[in-house]
């Protein structure tokens, strides 16, 4: 009787007319938001992963794929705790992937292309919104940060290396130049001059993972995958002890 | 008063752009002496190709059109006087290319040592790498383009520069040939491909943003949300519904659709791929003759006139006449206007006593090495712990010797 009531009530509370906190905040929140969890996400993402989201020559099957989905899971999974605790969407990733995108389409145009005329078929950025889809999907069903983080820790980088290896294929294409056989984006890696960025900085698959006989993507998916699970707690950590922990605090003492 | 807060700001913004000049340089003013004069030595670095003629600095320069290609040739070494604070004393890994403000020129060719190196190569102190890249016009402008060595452990060492000024041509594109024949331009290959895939992933997360923050209310979902546990999707209580399930569950649908066709697409399209290539060998050896043993005796640099005079003892240990055609080091190159005419980027040197060097002979050299860049570009290691001048005396024979000579100066 006491749990109908109170569902009663909470129905009653979804419902409820608020003279002053009417939608007009909720535009406030969702586009305000935008820049500082855009900056966020994106600058976590270039100090973690910055040149092999910069570069095509850096884009490989060994490196790409640890490092780059740990690095952007981190601020997503924040999103997502923050998102669902608060308001119960399954949005934080999705919301964190556009805000990224929107950010990152547009430092490449202006900053690698219009201020320092490289080529953006050769600095295009990452896209994590299918990955975000399918695990802000996850957090819906399961309901759970565990199970998210376990299941959606693993589909998430997969789903980002698909997404991703879609638009570097044409660029890992053969071709005979300078007298060697090598990858259209190598092409572009040392035709386009990176000043004071050597090539021998460039962190890529060197050799193969013969243990695993040869098969340096999946190695490389299943290695990065475990580190999106421990990026995705940092993200946890981060928005439960960060931000909504001392907003409680606040909010007790006010 | 806010207004002239916000007109100081924009007046102050307008003065930065307005004033600020472009930059060209490439970090050789910010390097120390020691790590400029005592890494590598450069012999013979020439530019050739493309039109010369008098240019913005009322000298010669280099004329190109977009797509246009001028050779840069020249032979590189690390020097014996390498710190053992770089790289370890034992430097390893190395990479020569071009140096430019950007990708406004192209690499298309690089040899070193006569085998096509593109990427990074094994060296050594001592080693000689003799190279060969020809460089293309991209971006139009005038551009100050130099030779540069990065040694790993040390960073990018800068050889002597030239002015090369890129002019447009109609239709310029940047075609390479890929192995199936296909002759593709690199400047925008598969550009609208990329965009238009990364462009539907990102329509795909606005809907399914819209979809939640349109037909849901967002902060007013706090007063329940915070009342419920966090593991329920609060469906009870039309938070959630099944409806939000339905869509979510075809957006997934969607999303998974347009990666796994776009997949598929390019396993059809692009058949044949293969991982980045990373290119890296020791380069055959270079041999060149021994011409000459040379000892610094002195040096000293007279700043008011930006010179620095040096002093060596040069034994001629070949068997025809030696004379002493250059003295490099880092970007700077003096020039013995008795053999050559100094370019544009070159000073000119005074020897005493000027003449060869018979076989067998050895000669007390006094140079005279006037330019301002010693002090421009802080070659005069004054605030450093090791007084010294290090550069490379070429003969005119194209044999070369390392030279370092204790520096005094009356200027710190």
């Amino acid at each position: 009787m006491a749990d109908t009531t109170k569902e009663a009530e909470l129905r009653q509370l979804l419902h409820k007319h608020y003279k002053y906190i009417d939608y007009k905040w909720n535009v406030v929140f969702w586009v305000t938001a935008i820049f500082v969890v855009g900056a966020a996400g994106d600058i976590t993402k270039l100090l973690f992963a910055g040149d092999w989201d910069f570069w095509t020559d850096w884009k490989d099957r060994q490196w790409w794929p640890i490092i780059t989905p740990f690095a952007i899971i981190i601020i997503g999974s924040a999103l997502q705790y923050i998102q669902w605790l608060a308001w119960r969407f399954p949005t934080g990733m999705v919301y964190t992937a556009c805000a990224m995108w929107v950010f990152a389409t547009f430092g490449r145009w202006v900053q690698w292309g219009a201020f320092l005329d490289y080529p953006l078929n050769f600095v295009w950025p990452m896209t994590m919104v299918a990955a975000a889809v399918f695990i802000d999907w996850i957090l819906l069903k399961t309901k759970s940060f565990v199970l998210t983080s376990v299941i959606g820790g693993m589909v998430f980088t997969i789903v980002w290396w698909m997404s991703n290896y879609v638009m570097i294929a044409p660029f890992l294409q053969p071709a005979l130049w300078m007298d060697r056989i090598v990858t259209v984006a190598d092409v572009q890696g040392i035709e386009y001059i990176r000043s004071q960025t050597p090539e021998y900085l460039r962190i890529v698959e060197h050799g193969s993972l013969r243990t695993f006989l040869g098969e340096t993507t999946y190695v490389a998916l299943a290695f990065g995958g475990v580190l999106s699970i421990a990026g995705y707690w940092i993200g946890q950590f981060i928005a439960r002890a960060l931000a909504i922990w001392p907003i409680g605090r606040f909010m007790q003492k006010w | 008063m806010l207004r002239r807060i916000g007109m100081a700001l924009l007046l102050g913004v307008a003065l930065l752009v307005v004033f600020a000049p472009a930059a060209s340089a490439h970090g050789e003013r910010a390097q120390e002496a020691f790590l400029k004069m005592r890494t590598v030595g450069w012999v013979n670095v020439e530019f050739s190709g493309g039109t010369v003629r008098v240019g913005e600095s009322g000298a010669d320069e280099i004329f190109i059109k977009q797509g246009e290609e001028i050779q840069l040739t020249g032979i590189t070494t690390l020097l014996a006087a390498w710190p053992g604070t770089l790289s370890g004393g034992d430097p390893s890994t190395g990479f020569i290319n071009v140096i430019a403000p950007g990708p406004v020129v192209l690499v298309r060719e690089k040899t070193i040592n006569g085998v096509s190196a593109p990427h990074r190569i094994e060296i050594e102190k001592g080693g000689l790498y003799q190279f060969d890249m020809t460089v293309a016009g991209r971006t139009v402008g005038r551009w100050h383009i130099h030779p540069s060595f990065s040694v790993k452990g040390a960073g990018t060492l800068l050889g002597p520069g030239q002015w090369v000024n890129v002019e447009a041509a109609e239709g310029y594109t940047n075609p390479v040939q890929l192995l199936n024949g296909e002759t593709i331009n690199l400047e925008n290959y598969q550009l609208t491909y990329v965009w238009i895939f990364s462009t539907l992933t990102f329509i795909i997360g606005v809907g399914w943003m819209l979809h939640w923050t349109l037909l849901h209310r967002t902060v007013q979902n706090l007063a329940v949300t915070s009342q419920i546990p966090l593991n329920t999707d609060g469906m009870r209580y039309g938070l959630i519904s099944r409806k939000d399930h339905r869509i979510s569950n075809v957006f997934l649908i969607i999303t998974a659709l347009l990666v796994g066709v776009y997949f598929v697409y390019q396993l059809v399209e692009y058949p044949d791929k293969l991982p980045q290539q990373v290119v890296e060998f020791a380069p055959p050896p270079l041999e060149l003759p021994v011409t000459a043993e040379v000892q610094g005796l002195g040096s000293f640099y007279d700043a008011d006139t930006d010179t620095v005079s040096l002093e060596a003892s040069v034994t001629n240990t070949g068997t025809s006449d030696i004379e002493v055609a250059q003295f490099t080091t880092s970007t700077l190159t003096f020039v013995n206007p008795d053999l050559a005419e100094p370019t544009l980027e070159q000073a000119s040197l005074t020897l005493d006593p000027s003449g060869p060097i018979a076989p067998g002979q050895t000669a007390t050299l006094s140079l005279t090495l006037p330019d301002e860049r010693w002090t421009l570009d802080k070659l005069i290691p004054t605030a450093e712990s090791q007084l010294e001048i290090v550069g490379l005396l070429v003969f005119d024979n194209g044999g070369f010797a390392e030279v370092h000579a204790p520096l005094k100066t009356e200027e710190f």
